[in-house]
């Protein structure tokens, strides 16, 4: 099971908070790549964070059971 | 102003209100975030305050921005601010700058100040308040809200890493207080989150949140701080080393050893005593059979692999290179020329 936190504008478009997903492992651009797709967040930019460290490369990481993922967009109120 | 049960926290002391009272500290913009880090600054003794904004006070804003009051409606909000800080807090020096920042403006506001905080509600002036921190070498203190959460960082702290570092691609889709909706709380909230960055950055304890970013959400009273990294610089400006420079006449000499990086079948050929061609793609590895004592003056068609080829060599150890001024085609016209004179 992976849990996966929306923030912001994110959690919006995808009209929930967070959700778990039931995946053997995975790569993470590949549940980033499904995530967009599903929730349809082609035009929105964000971060992605894995268990609180934000990534810098997706493509290098494979996921595992129990894995955090977070979608971070930068906030713009003030 | 007596600051006695500040004082005596052991983290603080009096050196610590010391260094409060010799801070400058810049607040961009006077709305939401603004109206609730101001008194806070200027509470806790900060000796200089900046304000910036060039926006005047609506009626939409006073539920949030509670230095204003109905009265002040049409009124510029960094004069208001500056108003109310000077009333209240006499000691505090306020310095106002009744405009928005923009690239013309903004090294020479934030050049005046020690660190700056991030009281905007646009996410294009959060890059160039980054740029110009990073260009001052100065620290500043994000905030940033949406709905019922917040997000707070410091930036450019210690030569730790920024907002480009963490966002490096502006969103399209931001939306601003006016559009997505805020409440009180909120930005009262975050703001005061800014200003203990602030006041631990200026008096010197805590734990400073650089390479993290802090995301508070109301709705659920929870937080969450992820962590972040200085990215690396994809083109580091590095100075070209500069090689000594020999004219042609001065190249051919009999005792030189003139290379010639450009690549296999590059016109004009050169043909003369002394001349070695290695291309610049195979230059690492035939440099090897070379002695890296030998005196080697190298030069192409422009100038431009002769540089990369001899910071290459350089790398080698090759102790002795040498940039031939201009390129194969005045090396040619001078060979002609020394053909046709004898």
């Amino acid at each position: 099971m992976i849990k996966v936190h929306y923030f912001g504008i994110i959690a919006e478009a995808a009209a929930c908070e967070q959700e778990s997903i039931s995946l053997g492992e995975i790569g993470l651009q590949s549940l980033i790549s499904d995530l967009k797709e599903k929730h349809q967040l082609d035009s929105y930019e964000f971060q992605i964070a894995v268990n609180r460290k934000i990534i810098q490369d997706p493509s290098t990481i494979q996921l595992e059971n129990g894995d955090e993922v977070a979608f971070l967009p930068a906030f713009s109120g003030g | 102003m007596d600051y006695s049960r500040q004082i005596i926290l052991p983290q603080l002391g009096d050196s610590g209100q010391k260094r409060l009272q010799d801070s400058r500290v810049l607040v961009i913009g006077a709305g939401g975030l603004g109206c609730a880090v101001l008194p806070y600054l200027a509470a806790a003794g900060i000796g200089t305050i900046g304000i910036i904004d060039g926006d005047v006070i609506a009626a939409s804003n006073l539920h949030r921005q509670l230095l204003y009051t109905e009265k002040q409606i049409g009124l510029s909000k960094a004069l208001e601010a500056e108003k109310y800080l000077n009333a209240q807090f006499p000691e505090a020096k306020a310095r106002v700058f009744n405009q928005f920042l923009d690239q013309a403006n903004a090294r020479q506001i934030l050049e005046h100040f020690d660190l700056v905080i991030d009281a905007t509600d646009e996410i294009s002036a959060r890059y160039l308040l980054n740029d110009t921190c990073e260009q001052l070498g100065i620290p500043w203190v994000y905030g940033s809200i949406h709905q019922f959460q917040g997000q707070v960082s410091v930036f450019n702290y210690r030569e730790g890493p920024n907002y480009r570092d963490l966002f490096p691609t502006p969103d399209p889709a931001a939306v601003s207080c006016s559009d997505a909706g805020v409440i009180g709380t909120t930005v009262g909230l975050i703001g005061m989150l800014q200003v203990n960055e602030v006041l631990k950055i200026q008096a010197g304890f805590g734990k400073v949140l650089s390479g993290k970013i802090l995301i508070y959400d109301l709705l659920s009273c929870s937080q969450q701080v992820f962590e972040f990294e200085k990215k690396p610089k994809k083109n580091p400006q590095v100075e070209p080393i500069a090689f000594p420079l020999l004219s042609i006449g001065e190249a051919v000499l009999p005792e030189r050893i003139l290379m010639d990086v450009r690549e296999i079948g590059e016109i004009p050929q050169i043909s003369m005593n002394n001349y070695l061609q290695v291309p610049l793609s195979k230059l690492s590895e035939m440099a090897q059979s070379l002695d890296r004592e030998q005196e080697i003056s190298i030069f192409c068609q422009s100038g431009k692999r002769s540089q990369q080829a001899a910071e290459l060599l350089h790398g080698m150890g090759f102790a002795q290179i040498r940039l031939i001024k201009g390129g194969a085609n005045e090396l040619l016209a001078y060979l002609n020329y020394e053909k046709d004179i004898s």
